[in-house]
């Protein structure tokens, strides 16, 4: 006879999935507000998910003062893990998601947002990424992974332009073979181990002093091209332009903060362990990911003749160089992952949405792609203050003092001159200043050329919602080295204190 | 006020230029030389303030900014840096009192006034990475002064001046980040202060490394052979304030961050590379020198000359002695003084004719006898004629060297030489003779706008050359205490017999731990 199981309530601590819960109502009362009435305004919901959200970032920091009393929190089975890297990965993914939900408010009608569809996969999407960030368990992690992929490949195809849909196939396509990738990593590991419990792994892996080291390397390498597929890492990252190029530019901005963040805190748990252990293999590899992935995209990017897919690229290269902060592992170089992710995130959204502003919706005679660099040409001369906003980004992302992603890059130089990788830090600060120079391309036009159109286009989506973005966005890009103290020693203890 | 001037210094030209998006671009001239004049008011009374019997900093500011990652707001002056800011605000001043009528004033203005906030920053600042953020800051002005305002090619050498010097920058950036850890390691506590730098003493070694990082970026700012083939084009593209801001202000950075970090931070590595650089100064001097000699343009002539002058001030802060890093800071002002003012007198030209080439001119002598007395006094000055400012810190770099190397100094001095030939092979050019072209006949010479700026120039280039006391005064003081500081710091034997000792107390540091703790 079957035992019954018995598991007291408690135990399950159902506080842990308070967060994504509060995602996942905040989607079904988007679609059952729909069901009772439709065709309401977009405007509407874009302020019920912005209040769930809210909600959700409520409980985040909770957990954040809880994580600094008690430590990690367990639940729901073991599957859900809240450590310091679990809740800064949570907030990130909240708050950019809320910054990216007032790009929805333009002036211009665009399609997907009268679908109250559109938000409910946005909600369902958070959580899946939260669910994918909290978790110690390779599945769960594939769960939360596979939710949030599907729900975002959806949300491109939405924008309803055949480019589109391109997009959108070819994200599910190269998703999908991501997905496998990972199905089959985590099988190995489940094989050698009997676990699918990443510290489990790593414990058993330890205690048999990597005795199939065969069979580890088979794992990791296909763990590691799932994970370099999400996040664009060379030579998994052809879909990246594409796809950029492909959906809305507010999307866009999306994509190169919320799920790469999320694939980085499953790196962080996955590849730190076996990096310290010695897999030497591992360690050439990453090394060699990282150095081609950002030469190579910054390579590809100085040839490029429209600003979006110059700022895919450019967001690959950026991740090539946070990806570094997985191989050398100290303590400093995942708390600058951290805040170079934050930093980069304010000044990312703040330039995706200057393109966002200017998107027309029919393409003038002549014109091949939505955002050329010659659109921009003289800009200053027809709208200085625009200008000026897009000129103060590009030199942020280009790592210039005292813009906000400098302080990242000189934080993650700092963590890899501090580990020793001097080589690394050499190319490092060499790829930036490769990437000056197709950042400069667009302030060349913007500021040096003779102006081509009336001015009028570079604001023609703008609507309050949107300037207000742009502006919070520039006023934390300026400022940001007030920020940079408060933000590491909020996220130090919270690394530290995880392990990592 | 007082404790703060050096916050205002900094900071009021950055305000002032956000104020001057408001201003009407009729009045926005006016405006301009208002803050100006009173950003060099401001420097006047800084220096009125300035107590030149103190070697050590003065006026010092701190403020925590990432204490978690030992970066803090710290400012302050010695007697190496006070008289920079004076010319980089007097220089400011001059170059908007006598901008000549071009498009988008508005925007230059403003551009030139948050310049003029990085320059003083550079040369204020003594935390590395504040140091490190205005001196990467002043290239976006820069850029967009030459990139907008420029030649035909102007938006190729505003890149180029741009990446170039940006490249350079960042490899000094990692020698910074190790420096830190250093610090780190040393004592426990991240710290990018500089003064804190001083006290640590290094292994020669890692010196070695560290002053190679931190050369590529001053060396490509100087800018030092074979780093200089930026700087001939920024020069001949760049409109006139461009040039003169550049030559007078921006390219002192590199020479003065020699005198800040190189030598002090990196005693044993100086010594060590000593004559290495010293052979690239003389090339420097040499081979532009004979370049300038085969110019046609004269805007790149005073260019190539200004390379030049800087290969002498390099070469007296390699020196490492008192006289030759004197003599190295007093030609930097000297240098920005005379070739801001040759530029200047290029760009009076150029706004009659818009030609800068010297088959377009001769003869200008009789059409403009006062622009040729200027330019005159100032070509003098430029070839280091005795009672002009150039001679008394071209005559102390070469005194300086002359205790390490005989044959270089002489190296050197027949530079000055073939210095003399080129410029008055120019000069011949373009004032004597007959007058050739038609179009010149009716020139009319210097006027009033122009005058102003140009006749406080001579009045410096005359009484410092007569009298340095008062500038070298200071310098000295603070040139002694680096240099006693350097001997004190340094590991290697060669290093301490190389660099004098000058048994005295080392004042910098001690006021340092005195107002920094």
């Amino acid at each position: 006879m079957l035992q019954p199981v018995d598991i007291s309530f408690e135990s399950l601590n159902f506080i842990t999935l308070a967060p994504m819960l509060i995602a996942v109502v905040g989607a079904l009362s988007i679609l059952i507000i729909d069901l009772i009435k439709g065709g309401l305004d977009k405007t509407i919901y874009v302020m019920i998910s912005l209040l769930f959200l809210l909600l959700d970032l409520g409980t985040l920091v909770d957990f954040a003062g809880m994580f600094k009393e008690n430590g990690t929190m367990l639940g729901f089975f073991n599957v859900i893990l809240i450590d310091g890297i679990a809740i800064l990965g949570q907030l990130i993914i909240v708050v950019a998601s809320m910054m990216f939900l007032p790009l929805a408010l333009t002036s211009k009608r665009f399609h997907e947002y009268s679908n109250p569809e559109f938000f409910a996969l946005f909600l369902f999407m958070v959580a899946g990424f939260q669910f994918m960030v909290s978790s110690d368990n390779l599945i769960m992690i594939f769960v939360g992974l596979e939710t949030a992929s599907l729900a975002l490949y959806t949300l491109i195809a939405m924008h309803n332009r055949s480019h589109s849909f391109e997009a959108a196939v070819k994200y599910f396509t190269m998703g999908a073979l991501a997905a496998g990738f990972f199905a089959f990593g985590s099988m190995v590991f489940y094989a050698l181990t009997g676990s699918i419990e990443i510290n489990q792994i790593a414990v058993i892996l330890k205690a048999d002093d990597y005795a199939n080291i065969g069979y580890v390397l088979v794992g990791t390498t296909f763990l590691l091209a799932a994970f370099s597929f999400k996040l664009s890492l060379v030579p998994f990252h052809t879909w990246t332009p594409d796809v950029y190029e492909g959906s809305s530019s507010a999307l866009a901005s999306y994509m190169a903060i919320v799920p790469k963040i999320a694939a980085f805190v499953v790196a962080m748990r996955l590849f730190e362990f076996l990096v310290h252990s010695g897999v030497v293999w591992l360690e050439v590899m990453l090394y060699v990911i990282v150095v081609l992935t950002m030469t190579l995209a910054n390579v590809w990017a100085l040839v490029q003749s429209d600003v979006k897919r110059m700022l895919a690229y450019s967001s690959i290269s950026h991740a090539g160089f946070v990806m570094a902060a997985i191989l050398i592992g100290t303590t400093q170089a995942n708390s600058a992952l951290f805040l170079y992710w934050i930093l980069f995130s304010f000044t990312n959204l703040g330039a995706f949405t200057m393109l966002w502003v200017s998107r027309q919706k029919d393409l003038p005679h002549g014109q091949n792609s939505d955002h050329p660099f010659s659109k921009f040409s003289g800009m200053v001369k027809t709208m200085p203050l625009a200008a000026t906003m897009m000129a103060l980004f590009m030199l942020s992302l280009a790592g210039l003092p005292p813009f906000g992603v400098f302080w990242g890059k000189v934080y993650m130089l700092s963590a890899a001159v501090s580990a020793e990788y001097t080589v690394l830090a050499l190319i490092m600060a060499l790829n930036s200043a490769i990437a000056a120079y197709y950042y400069l391309k667009i302030i060349v036009y913007m500021f040096m050329k003779e102006p081509e159109n009336c001015g009028s286009v570079y604001m023609s989506n703008a609507s309050l919602p949107l300037k207000t973005v742009i502006g919070f966005s520039a006023v934390l890009t300026v400022f940001a080295v007030i920020l940079v103290n408060p933000l590491l020693e909020f996220i130090t203890p919270l690394v530290y204190n995880s392990g990592f | 006020m007082l404790e703060h001037i050096l916050s205002i210094l900094i900071f009021f030209p950055a305000l002032a230029a956000l104020l001057g998006f408001v201003v009407n671009k009729d009045s926005i001239r006016v405006y301009g030389i208002a803050v100006a004049g009173m950003e060099f008011v401001l420097a006047l009374v800084l220096w009125g303030a300035y107590d030149p019997s103190i070697a050590g900093m003065q006026f010092m500011e701190r403020m925590d900014l990432i204490p978690a990652f030992g970066i803090s707001y710290l400012l302050g002056i010695d007697g190496i840096s006070l008289f920079i800011i004076i010319l980089a605000a007097f220089f400011t001043f001059i170059g908007i009192a006598t901008l000549p009528n071009l498009k988008n004033i508005k925007n230059l203005i403003i551009t030139l006034l948050f310049l003029q906030m990085t320059m003083v920053g550079v040369f204020a600042a003594l935390d590395a990475m504040i140091f490190y953020v205005f001196w990467e800051l002043s290239l976006v002005p820069m850029l967009y002064i030459i990139g907008a305002w420029g030649g035909e090619k102007r938006i190729y050498a505003s890149v180029k001046f741009f990446l170039y010097t940006f490249a350079g920058s960042l490899v000094m950036l990692i020698g910074m980040l190790f420096m830190a850890f250093f610090y780190f390691q040393a004592t426990g506590v991240w710290s990018f202060s500089i003064l804190e730098w001083y006290r640590l003493v290094l292994p020669e070694n890692i010196q070695l490394w560290l002053f190679v990082a931190f050369f590529f970026g001053f060396a490509i700012k100087v800018p030092m052979f074979p780093f200089h083939t930026w700087l001939p084009y920024a020069h001949g593209q760049a409109p006139t304030i461009g040039s003169v801001i550049l030559a007078a202000i921006l390219l002192k950075m590199g020479t003065y961050a020699f005198v800040r970090f190189s030598l002090p931070l990196f005693p044993d590595a100086s010594v060590y590379f000593m004559f290495p650089i010293a052979i690239l100064a003389i090339i420097m001097v040499v081979y532009t020198a004979m370049v300038a000699y085969a110019q046609k343009d004269i805007k790149q002539v005073v260019a190539y000359s200004s390379v030049s002058h800087m290969g002498i001030i390099v070469l007296g802060t390699f020196a490492l002695n008192v006289e030759g890093i004197s003599g190295a800071v007093f030609l930097m002002i000297a240098h920005g003084v005379v070739s801001g003012a040759l530029f200047m007198l290029v760009g009076v030209f150029y706004d009659r004719r818009h030609t800068k080439l010297m088959s377009d001119m001769g003869g200008l002598a009789h059409i403009m006898p006062h622009y040729a007395t200027i330019f005159g006094i100032m070509m003098m000055a430029s070839v280091g004629l005795p009672l002009t400012i150039n001679f008394v810190g071209e005559f102390l770099c070469l005194l300086g060297f002359y205790q390490q190397s005989h044959i270089f100094t002489l190296l050197a001095g027949t530079a000055i030489i073939v210095g003399a030939i080129y410029m008055l092979a120019a000069f011949k050019k373009v004032f004597f003779g007959n007058v050739v072209h038609e179009e010149n006949k009716n020139l009319p010479d210097v006027n009033k706008k122009e005058l102003f700026g140009l006749i406080p120039l001579v009045m410096i280039v005359v009484w410092l050359g007569v009298y340095p006391k008062p500038v070298l005064g200071p310098i000295n003081n603070s040139v002694e205490s680096i240099v006693q500081l350097m001997h004190d710091k340094a590991v290697t034997q060669e290093a301490k017999s190389v660099i004098p000792d000058l048994t005295k107390k080392v004042v910098i540091s001690e006021t340092i731990i005195e107002e920094v703790r």
